[in-house]
Formats: structure tokens, C-alpha cells, sequence
């Protein structure tokens, strides 16, 4: 569903991605592994449109995303939790996940539905939802975050460096969570980036290894990654 | 005592008008991240265009009351037909650059208005008062007061108090804040940041000339108004804390009143009383009432 073909970005005169080629296939989840600074999180803003792409192509069910701002590229179904939670600190956590169908117009219904998916999924927040983005722990925050970018991602979600942060035993419960969200929804394609991959391999189809701006081995994470394609 | 009532009408009908300018200011501010000195300009160009088309209804020989309209129909003309044409063509050019570009940019537009305005209405002061003189005067012990300038206080907490309800429940609002709070973000949720940028630039604007547009009832219109606009909303935008709507009003309150204290006790400190207020104020607070060096929100 996702294709990029020699990508390449630039930043400060310094290539950060060099040439990149990844192709997401629709229902898997794609682990991207790479040390700091290596072009993990360069790799999903470029996607997400956050930075501009230099040279290459990226398209995404044969649309040119090259062409579309990133506000456009959510309103596709791409969905994006960056490192660092930033979720909106004056807003309460419901209004956090339903910023974006507002900014989408969805509407009243399909605004409902999806946040009683989310509600479904992520059953941390109902208790929560109340709360201001603000005011939440680390861990809460990560949650949110991953609601937020469900509710854009209705077809891609990329979560980057989701592990980040989090205390072993809180990683082990986002593990969880993101195992039971891949459980439930055959139909998403998840990219994830990640320094420390051992808590995905559960459920990853596909690893990659990014190093200096360029993806340098594809291997399936596990023998048996057909089984759990749709 | 018998003083503190007139001074404090004065100071607070001041202020309303100030208050309209710094808050524009303050929202362009928070939401595209630049100081805009042009800012001033919309200012003197409401109070041009609410003259004009106020002196065109008297003309016409239209009921007078009609002039209340005329100056709203003047800022939303300003604000629809130069803050998206300005925006797209020139500010929205400085974005992401230094400051001292925006400045440079802005201070420019801001020169080319003042000259536009003097080839375009001279260096003659016009005016047109019959929205003062209809609401007439009311006398308090005494003492009488334009209704106008009441008018004006009530208007300024009424547009302090509609643009909170306007960030805090309406869609555009939220959509605003988000913006400020984190642009990236904000886009990769589906929000499209350049169309937020337009509209609240669009609504500085209008505030800014609804401001002028108030102001030329009472004090007319000449050469030398937006400049004196712009240089006390920056005063009031610093003093309050830069991207605060509440510390805007209660800044403008306390250089309003601190004019008209000036002017009542010691004339010769009146062109400076607002500039020894915000040194004070910054000198003990430097990012102003309600601001702090962090904050990213309106």
C-alpha cells in the first residue's frame, strides 16, 4: 500500500536518508530498527510529510504523496505518534483523540464510532477521559498518543519509537496493548520504529535494519510472517 | 475622590481601544509566530474606512444610527479584502526566518500603508462623530460622561469574552489551538495549518480595525495614527505577556488608566507613561503579566 523508491532527504546540507526503499504491505506490521540517528524517525516524518523529500518517490495505494501537504496525507488514513507523545497540554484526553475529527470533519457518528473503537481497543481510557493531556504520566500519555493516531490511521499508523522512555514493566504493558490492537484490527498496517526491538518480535512481519540513512536488510522477522497476513 | 470615577471611564475607554489592537497582535503572535508592525496600519486604515463610509451615510441623508453598522461593514471590509491578500503574498513569506526578516518585512508594509494612506486621504484629519454624538452623554454626580466611551468598555469585555468562548468552543478554536500549541502536530492530525494561519491572521486584522473604526468616532482620523496604534499594542502585547488574551486586557487597563492619570496630574508624562509601565513590568517580569518563557498558548 506504501511504496518509497530512493528517498532521499536532506537536512542542513547533510543527507539523512540517502536512498531509502520500503514497501508496506497492507495488514502487516513492519518493524524498523536502526541506532540513533541512523533515520528512523526522519523515515516516518517523510512519510507523514513533515519533511520535504529531496529526490525519490512515495506513494501510497499508486497516489503521489509527494504532492500532498501533511494535513492531506492524515486525511487518507495515515496516522502518526511521534516519540514524544505531544499530545495538545490544555485539551482533556477526549478532546485530544477527537482533535482530529474535528480537523477532518467527520461526521457527529463516524466521530462517535471511531472513539468508541479507540474506547474498545485501548480500554486504559474511558478512566481518563477527563483528564488534561497535560496532566497525564508517561505512560498514559504514550496510550493517548496511540488512540489519537488510531483515530487518524484508519488504513497506516506509524508509531515512532513507542518503547521510548517507558519503564520496563509499562513497555510490557504498551506491548500488550499494541499486540491485542494488532489482534483486532487484521485490517491496519503498522510501521514502528525501534532502538530496542525485543518487545515486537511477537508480532512483527517484516524487520528492517536502517542504518546511515539507507535500509540495509530485509528479512522476515519470523518464519511463519504469512500466517498472519489478512 | 470626586475624580476617580471620571479618570477611571476615560482610562478604561482608552484601554478598550488599545485592547483591540494588542489583542490582534497577540493573536497573530501565538498562532503564525511573528511580531507584526503592520499591525498598525489596519488600525489607521478601519478608522479611514469607517470616516468615509460613515460620512457617505450622513450623506445620503440615511438614518444615523446606520453609522454603527457602517463601522463594523469597515472592519470587515479591511479585514476580508487586505488580511488574506497580505497574508498569502507577504508574511506568509517570513515564516520560519529570523526575526529580525519579519520585522524588516512588516516594518516595510507598514511604511508603504502610511504613504498609501497619505496619497490616497492626504495629511488633513478627518473625522465623523455621529456615532458619539447619538449615544449622548449620561451625568453622574455631577459629572458627564459620553455613553460612548461606556459603550466602549462594555464592547472590549465583550470581545476579550467572545474570543475565549470562540477558542475554547468552537471548532476553529480548536483548531487554533492546537496550532499553537504544537503546528507539527497539529497537521499530522489533518489540520490544515495554512488555512488556520489566513483566518486568524484575517481576524487580527479585524480586530484591529474594528479598533481604528471605533476610534475615529471619537478622536478622528490623520497621518500618524497607526504608527501611535502599533507602538502601544506592542507596549500592552509585551506588558501583558506576548500570546495572552487576558493579560492583553489587563495590560491595556493598566496603560490606559495610566494615561489618564498622566494627562490629569503631570501632562509632560503622558507620551511616556506607557513606556515607564512596561519597563517596570518587564524589568520585574520580562516576559510580561502572564507569560512565561515556555508557554505556547493563547
Amino acid at each position: 500500500m506504501l511504496e518509497m523508491r530512493s528517498v532521499r532527504v536532506v537536512r542542513g546540507g547533510f543527507a539523512v536518508l540517502r536512498d531509502i526503499d520500503l514497501s508496506l504491505e497492507s495488514g502487516r506490521t513492519t518493524l524498523l530498527v536502526g541506532r540513533n540517528g541512523a533515520g528512523k524517525t526522519t523515515t516516518l516524518r517523510a512519510i507523514m510529510g513533515l519533511l520535504p523529500i529531496e529526490a525519490g518517490e512515495l506513494a501510497y495505494d499508486g497516489a503521489d504523496l509527494r504532492r500532498m501537504r501533511a494535513h492531506a496525507r492524515a486525511a487518507l488514513g495515515i496516522g502518526y505518534a511521534p516519540e514524544d507523545r505531544r499530545l495538545i497540554p490544555e485539551f482533556t484526553v477526549e478532546d485530544n483523540l477527537l482533535l482530529p475529527s474535528l480537523a477532518l470533519r467527520l461526521s457527529a457518528k463516524q466521530a462517535r464510532e471511531r472513539l468508541r473503537m479507540i474506547y474498545d481497543l485501548l480500554p486504559e481510557l474511558p478512566a481518563l477521559r477527563a483528564r488534561l493531556g497535560g496532566h497525564l504520566s508517561g505512560g498514559q500519555g504514550k496510550i493517548v498518543a496511540l488512540g489519537r493516531a488510531l483515530m487518524v490511521g484508519t488504513r497506516l499508523v506509524l508509531l515512532d519509537e513507542p518503547f521510548q522512555g517507558l519503564a520496563p514493566a509499562l513497555a510490557h504493558s504498551y506491548a500488550e496493548t499494541l499486540a491485542r490492537v494488532r489482534a483486532e484490527r487484521r485490517d491496519l498496517t503498522l510501521l514502528v520504529t525501534e532502538s530496542g526491538p525485543q518487545l515486537l518480535e511477537a508480532l512483527v512481519d517484516v524487520k528492517l535494519q536502517i542504518e546511515r540513512g539507507r535500509i540495509d536488510s530485509l528479512a522476515p522477522a519470523r518464519s511463519d510472517a504469512a500466517e498472519s497476513a489478512p | 475622590m470626586s475624580i476617580v470615577l471620571p479618570l477611571l471611564v476615560d482610562g478604561l475607554a482608552e484601554a478598550a481601544l488599545i485592547f483591540f489592537v494588542a489583542v490582534g497582535l497577540t493573536l497573530v503572535f501565538s498562532v503564525l509566530r511573528i511580531l507584526n508592525v503592520a499591525h498598525g496600519s489596519f488600525y489607521s486604515i478601519g478608522a479611514y474606512v469607517a470616516v468615509l463610509l460613515g460620512t457617505w451615510v450622513i450623506g445620503r441623508g440615511y438614518a444615523p444610527a446606520l453609522t454603527f453598522l457602517s463601522m463594523l461593514l469597515a472592519a470587515a471590509l479591511v479585514a476580508v479584502v487586505l488580511g488574506p491578500a497580505i497574508e498569502r503574498s507577504f508574511v506568509r513569506w517570513t515564516y520560519g526566518r529570523p526575526e529580525a526578516v519579519q520585522i524588516l518585512v512588516t516594518f516595510a508594509l507598514f511604511l508603504i500603508f502610511e504613504d498609501l494612506q497619505k496619497l490616497a486621504f492626504g495629511v488633513q484629519p478627518y473625522s465623523q462623530d455621529a456615532p458619539m454624538q447619538l449615544l449622548g452623554v449620561s451625568s453622574i454626580a455631577g459629572v458627564v460622561y459620553l455613553n460612548y466611551s461606556i459603550a466602549l468598555i462594555v464592547l472590549a469585555v465583550a470581545v476579550a469574552a467572545g474570543l475565549r468562548l470562540l477558542l475554547a468552543r468552537t471548532r476553529f478554536g480548536k483548531l487554533v489551538t492546537a496550532v499553537v500549541a504544537d503546528r507539527e502536530v497539529a497537521q499530522t492530525l489533518g489540520i490544515n495549518t495554512e488555512r488556520v494561519f489566513v483566518s486568524a491572521f484575517t481576524l487580527g486584522v479585524f480586530l484591529a480595525a474594528l479598533g481604528g473604526a471605533l476610534a475615529s468616532a471619537t478622536s478622528g482620523v490623520a497621518p500618524g495614527l497607526g504608527a501611535e496604534a502599533i507602538v502601544l499594542g506592542f507596549a500592552v502585547a509585551a506588558i501583558g505577556g506576548l500570546g495572552q488574551i487576558e493579560g492583553a486586557l489587563l495590560a491595556a487597563v493598566i496603560v490606559g488608566i495610566s494615561r489618564v492619570v498622566a494627562i490629569y496630574f503631570m501632562p509632560e508624562l503622558q507620551p511616556v507613561a506607557p513606556y515607564l509601565v512596561m519597563l517596570t513590568v518587564l524589568l520585574v517580569r520580562p516576559f510580561g503579566l502572564f507569560g512565561s518563557p515556555a508557554m505556547r498558548r493563547l
